[in-house]
This record gives structure tokens, C-alpha cells and sequence, in this order.
């Protein structure tokens, strides 16, 4: 498994590397990115001499323009990320990686928790015919883990999760629960009885 | 096969056995106790030998060993609580890697490493230096394609080669 988490690294790093070049500005660059990325990985790669390396070039998204609005923002009140996976391992450098995120975005008040990981067991038989005093157990364990924000605009939301979504690892899972708060409005600001007592003589 | 040929060959045993008892003397005889084979575990395993078969870290270390010794070979979601599509992953898990064994023929490594992010399918390999580098940069095309048009999603090769096989011990 050593070659595998080796490649793992790489890839993160050429994640990275792609990501850097992508920023630089990739129309521009688009002839000769492929050659840049060569030259980036050779230097990185810490592996015996006679390893050679393959990636197909990732394909620029359009950025994203700014829209400014008049209507006033959304405000949330909680944003509760739950995210779900096998490894606990992953589960806790991707804790590191969002609460990072929220800080440089601005949002302090943030609380992380770990609920309890859930065991689903299965006991089956061992043989395909008969023999069923021999059995096989297995069980699959999923790790979970809590982020949440405390108030919040719409924008920031919308950005963090974004970002948190885009950079999920595979074989995690996420479930985002959002708390908006809205204004009173303004027909049940005030209490009835005091507004009209003239209503009240025709009943009687 | 061994354990259920054993296991009738007792079984007939002891019953020629209790045959053969209940003739001689009712009592006081002493008979043969069979048990079934006790099976043991053959899965994902290779059995220790001589110390001359050259075994890699991932099939050396048995399926118990998975989540702490080991990682996994396929990432994906469906196999989390509340998560669903499990079967279908599992299905196509297993063409690719049937795919990967017969595109790369005797160039495989290693197990495959498949992950899936969002849309996207990423197969990793590692790889022997047996093809010239033009053929290895053709077949990567060639699966990427194939792949995707199978799956209707973004498939990408993720290849690096090695000049041997990375041997962990000798079993």
C-alpha cells in the first residue's frame, strides 16, 4: 500500500500544482501548461529515477463574475455540515481544512464536534452449501463529523460551501442542514385585540 | 472442496465405524469422534511457503488488516448509512478492473485504485515497464474513452510505472 499512498501524495500535489498554474491564467497559457506541469512533477516526485508519469490536463473552468444586487442578503443563523466516512483519518485533515477555511472567511464562531461512529454488522455463512455452525462476520464503520457555523451571510455561505464541496476527498459524504433567520412580518408584529376593539360589539 | 470431501469421508467413517461397534459389543465400545473440518479462513490470503514467492504489501497483509494496516482499493459513498447505489458501484468497480487487467495485459503492478469525486472516476495503476511509452500513452487514451463513454461520466487515468514489481517480503 506504500506505491499507492505514494501516488496519493503526488496526485494531491499535482492537485495543487494544476491548481496554481489554472490561476495564472489559463487562456494564455494553454499551449504551453502541459509543459509546465511536466517540469513541475519531475521536480516534486522523490521516487527511484526510472518512474515515468501520466496525467491528462485538466480543463480550466470559466471563472465566476461577481453579481452586485439590491435586495438585501440572506442571514443564517446556523450552518451545520455533517460529514460522513470510513476513515477517521481523512475525517480529521478535512476538520483541519474547513475550520481553516471559515477563519480565513471571516466566520469565528464555529463549533466542532464528533458523534459517535455507527457499526452496521452482518453475519453471514462461511459456505456456499451447508456448514452453519461456520459463519463470517464483516462490518462497515462510518465516522462522522460536525461542523457548525454561527451567523452568517447568504454570500459567505454560499462561498464556503462551495469551496468545502469542490474539495471533498472521495469516499466522504456530506449532508448540510442551513437555519436562516427571517424578519417578523409585519401583520403579526402587533397582537389583534389591541388594534380593532370595534369588531368585537357585533358578536355580542 | 477439501473441507467437504473430508468431511464426507469422516462422516462415512463414522458410520461404518458405529455399524462395525454395534456388531461386535453393544457396550463399553469406544467409537471415533469426527467433527466437521474446522474451515479455516482462505480469503484474500497467501498461505506462507518456502520463502522464494515475492508478495506485495497489499496482498500480503490479510482482509482484517483493512483500516489499519491497509486502505481501501475503491473509494465511494454508497457504502456509508443512508447512502445508497452500492450494488451498481460495486458492478462497475468490477468491469473496470477486469477492463484494466485485460487493456494492460501482464504490465499490472498492482491492485487498481479507483476513485469517484463527485462525477468524475479516477483510476489509478501502477504499472510495469513492458510497452514502449507511445502504446502505454495510446491505451491510456483508448480506456479513457471507452470508460467514458460506458459511464457517462469523466474517467481519468491516473498511470505510473515502475521497473519491478515493488516487493514488500518473500512468503
Amino acid at each position: 500500500m506504500a506505491a499507492p499512498m505514494a501516488l496519493k501524495r503526488e496526485l494531491f500535489s499535482l492537485g495543487r500544482v494544476l491548481r496554481r498554474v489554472s490561476n495564472l491564467g489559463p487562456r494564455a497559457l494553454g499551449a504551453c501548461s502541459p509543459h509546465i506541469q511536466c517540469y513541475k512533477i519531475r521536480s516534486l516526485l522523490p521516487l527511484a529515477s526510472s518512474t515515468s508519469f501520466h496525467t491528462s490536463t485538466v480543463l480550466p473552468s470559466t471563472p465566476s463574475t461577481i453579481t452586485v444586487t439590491e435586495e438585501p442578503d440572506t442571514l443564517f443563523q446556523r450552518v451545520k455540515v455533517l460529514v460522513k466516512g470510513h476513515d477517521r483519518a481523512v475525517l480529521d485533515s478535512y476538520e483541519i481544512f474547513a475550520t481553516m477555511a471559515a477563519n480565513e472567511l471571516g466566520v469565528t464562531q464555529n463549533k466542532v464536534y464528533e458523534p459517535p461512529k455507527v457499526m452496521e454488522r452482518l453475519t453471514l455463512l462461511k459456505s456456499i452449501h451447508i456448514f452453519k455452525n461456520h459463519r463470517v462476520q464483516y462490518e462497515m464503520r462510518t465516522h462522522y463529523r460536525c461542523i457548525e457555523l454561527f451567523n452568517l451571510t447568504g454570500c459567505t455561505a454560499q462561498v464556503y460551501l462551495e469551496y468545502i464541496q469542490r474539495n471533498l476527498p472521495e469516499g466522504v459524504a456530506m449532508e448540510v442542514t442551513k437555519i436562516a433567520m427571517e424578519k417578523v412580518p409585519d401583520h403579526i408584529k402587533e397582537p389583534m385585540w389591541e388594534e380593532q376593539p370595534v369588531e368585537d360589539k357585533p358578536s355580542q | 472442496m477439501a473441507a467437504a470431501s473430508l468431511s464426507t469421508r469422516s462422516a462415512m467413517l463414522l458410520s461404518a465405524l458405529a455399524r462395525s461397534g454395534s456388531l461386535c459389543s453393544p457396550s463399553g465400545s469406544r467409537a471415533l469422534h469426527v467433527t466437521a473440518v474446522c474451515c479455516k479462513n482462505h480469503a484474500a490470503r497467501v498461505r506462507v511457503g518456502k520463502g522464494d514467492k515475492p508478495v506485495t504489501y497489499e496482498q500480503a497483509h490479510p482482509p482484517h488488516y483493512i483500516g489499519h494496516r491497509k486502505g481501501w482499493l475503491s473509494l465511494h459513498t454508497s457504502n456509508l448509512k443512508g447512502e445508497d447505489g452500492a450494488a451498481e458501484r460495486t458492478i462497475e468497480d468490477v468491469f473496470i478492473r477486469r477492463f484494466m487487467f485485460g487493456t494492460f495485459h501482464g504490465c499490472l503492478a498492482n491492485e487498481v485504485v479507483i476513485k469517484r469525486r463527485g462525477n468524475m472516476l479516477t483510476v489509478c495503476a501502477l504499472m510495469l515497464q513492458k510497452l514502449p511509452p507511445l502504446k502505454f500513452y495510446f491505451l491510456i487514451g483508448y480506456s479513457e474513452t471507452l470508460l467514458s463513454h460506458f459511464y457517462k461520466c469523466p474517467v481519468k487515468l491516473e498511470i505510473q510505472t515502475l521497473q519491478d514489481k515493488a516487493v514488500y517480503k518473500y512468503l
